[in-house]
């Protein structure tokens, strides 16, 4: 007969492929270079300002807009302060921001998130229509106006303008986390056994949402940094006196007329740096923990 | 033993799953449930066993009815916030699945002392650790297991941390929803025997759920018949076992397999006709044997 109409159906033969080591299959590494440059800058932030006698704001007018050298190994800008103090002393301040906007954009989208998570239907459809209410408007224009409401900029309070600004993401993704868990029974249990909102947040939510949201932590870090540069830049954030990247970042327009090159690429390449090892460590710990648990 | 602990009057609780269409989950049930004794329910999937334990224990706010704990009126909230401690201290639950009833990310030992924490109870036996010590001990485990997580465990073994977290509170009432489904049949009756044995030792009050008759008619004293959200029979045990008297019950029964071949053989399925429990009430037709009639006949 005709074999070759007959098609065979049931076990065929599998042919064995040999499984090349892909990009995918291979277990992420830890990012040493990442993890190196971004202690080496933090180090350098926390310790360096003991040691360096140069007081940051000082201005050197004789010294202006030298180019770096032993004296100066930064160089110095067009107002004659030292790029080398400013740099260590800006850092803390901008990652003191990074840290502090991210603590509370985190708490806010904790506390938020799972409270929609856990509510009711129609109070959380309430608390997700006022998070996209906040996320259709352009962040730029609400911290504006927060600050406002603040006053003058300081570190403390930019930091809580930022971080109130920049939760509704993360609470997102918080809220359908804990939609899910909250029909499991160790939920259940724990609310017949009397366990409050805060208990259950802690105690079972989030352990179990820690490794989705880890992620967006770290990345909340390096757009509030990122935020306090635009602002600082744009002039609208820290004061003069005070130093960070992107207050010297905003006096980098001067340094295009002058040709001095190291006012705007120092301060640059430091915030760039430190944003991508951020990242960096970020896309290492998503790759991880997202990673199943495995059974036995 | 004939003090009343918990007393479910007229209980009916529908699901809405669509705009025009709802389930009856329960309808008008009334029983007691007395103080130390076990109390079965039974009934096919979906004939409302579980809503019927999420309701006596306010996980689920019923329609209409009350159900009334030591007096208390669980379904009125005034009455059920000035009682919650005592109220959710001495009524435990036991779920049947065991593997989605606890924390995959917490240690055996902080599940079970996790309403010691949640209450700020200082433990009766020295620290948190030396509690959990003792209850994984009182359900037959080795203190060796304090430091594992819940997926480490088999399945039995879940279930009893899961039966000593309940038992951790010392309750009075504990629901145990079709706690053995979920486990394969050695493990089932290792778990039957464990209820059985610390029920002596702690005197708690059993409501157990089950669709397993032969675990029921083992274990109970008293069974409760559950059939699309109606009790149908209410007698004890041995009354239900030897002499049915509603059909549904007799269909029930009639279907369980016997270990004996030739008896098997002659067995015979009781088909039941769906539409004789429409209306009527609960009447007593002998001593302490309850079935559900038309109203014309009683």
């Amino acid at each position: 007969m005709n074999e070759d109409r007959f098609v065979r159906v049931g076990i065929r033969p599998e042919k064995e492929e040999p499984v090349l080591p892909g990009r995918a299959g291979r277990r992420k590494e830890f990012p040493f270079l990442s993890a190196g440059i971004l202690s080496f800058i933090f180090l350098g932030c926390l310790l360096f300002p003991l040691f360096i006698q140069t007081d940051p704001a000082y201005l050197d007018l004789a010294h202006a807009n030298a180019a770096p050298s032993r004296a100066f190994p930064f160089g110095t800008d067009a107002l004659g302060r030292d790029l080398f103090a400013m740099i260590w002393h800006g850092g803390r301040i901008s990652l003191w921001i990074g840290f502090a906007a991210a603590a509370v954009s985190t708490g806010i989208a904790l506390v938020w998130g799972s409270a929609s998570g856990l509510a009711p239907a129609w109070a959380d459809a309430l608390l997700m229509r006022l998070t996209d209410i906040l996320l259709s408007i352009p962040s730029l224009i609400l911290v504006l106006f927060l600050q406002a409401l603040l006053g003058e900029p300081s570190a403390l309070s930019l930091s809580l303008v930022i971080g109130l600004t920049g939760w509704a993401d993360m609470a997102k993704v918080i809220r359908t986390e804990a939609r899910q868990i909250r029909g499991s029974g160790y939920v259940t249990a724990s609310r017949c056994m009397g366990g409050g909102f805060f208990h259950i947040l802690w105690r079972h939510l989030t352990p179990n949402f820690i490794s989705s949201i880890l992620f967006m932590v770290v990345m909340s870090i390096r757009s509030a940094m990122a935020a306090e540069a635009t602002l600082s830049f744009m002039g609208l954030g820290l004061p003069l006196e005070t130093v960070s990247w992107g207050g010297m970042l905003a006096l980098s327009e001067r340094a295009f007329m002058t040709a001095s090159w190291w006012v705007l690429w120092i301060p640059g390449g430091f915030l760039t740096a430190t944003l991508l090892c951020v990242t960096q460590l970020g896309n290492y710990l998503r790759g991880r923990l997202n990673q199943k648990q495995s059974n036995l | 033993m004939s003090e009343t602990l918990v007393e479910v009057r007229g209980l009916s609780h529908s699901f809405r799953l669509a705009k025009r269409l709802s389930i009856r989950a329960l309808d008008a049930v009334s029983f007691t449930i007395r103080r130390g004794e076990t109390f079965g329910l039974v009934g096919e999937s979906g004939s409302g066993k579980s809503t019927l334990a999420r309701c006596i224990l306010n996980l689920c706010r019923p329609q209409s009815g009350e159900i009334f704990y030591r007096g208390i009126n669980t379904c009125d909230r005034v009455q059920f916030r000035k009682n919650r401690e005592l109220l959710q201290a001495r009524r435990q639950m036991v779920f049947q699945d065991a593997d989605a009833s606890l924390n995959p990310r917490m240690r055996v030992e902080s599940i079970l002392t996790e309403p010691f924490v949640i209450r700020r109870i200082r433990p009766p036996r020295g620290s948190l650790r030396a509690e959990a010590a003792f209850w994984l001990h009182t359900v037959g485990m080795e203190a060796a297991y304090l430091d594992r997580y819940p997926p480490e465990l088999s399945g039995g073994q879940r279930q009893r941390v899961a039966i000593a977290r309940a038992l951790a509170m010392e309750p009075e009432l504990l629901v145990a929803d079709e706690p053995v489904a979920a486990l394969d049949v050695s493990i089932q009756a290792q778990i039957v025997n464990l209820f059985r044995q610390l029920q002596r030792q702690q005197g708690f009050t059993l409501l157990f759920i089950a669709h397993d008759l032969a675990m029921v008619n083992y274990l109970c004293d008293r069974t409760g018949v559950l059939c699309r959200g109606r009790l149908v029979e209410l007698a004890s045990t041995e009354e239900l076992f030897s002499n049915p008297l509603h059909p549904y019950t007799q269909a029930l029964l009639s279907a369980v397999p016997l270990p004996d071949p030739r008896r098997e053989r002659a067995r015979k399925a009781v088909a039941y006709e769906p539409g004789i429990e429409e209306d009527g009430v609960l009447a007593e037709a002998a001593p302490e044997h309850f079935v559900w009639r038309r109203e014309a006949d009683g």
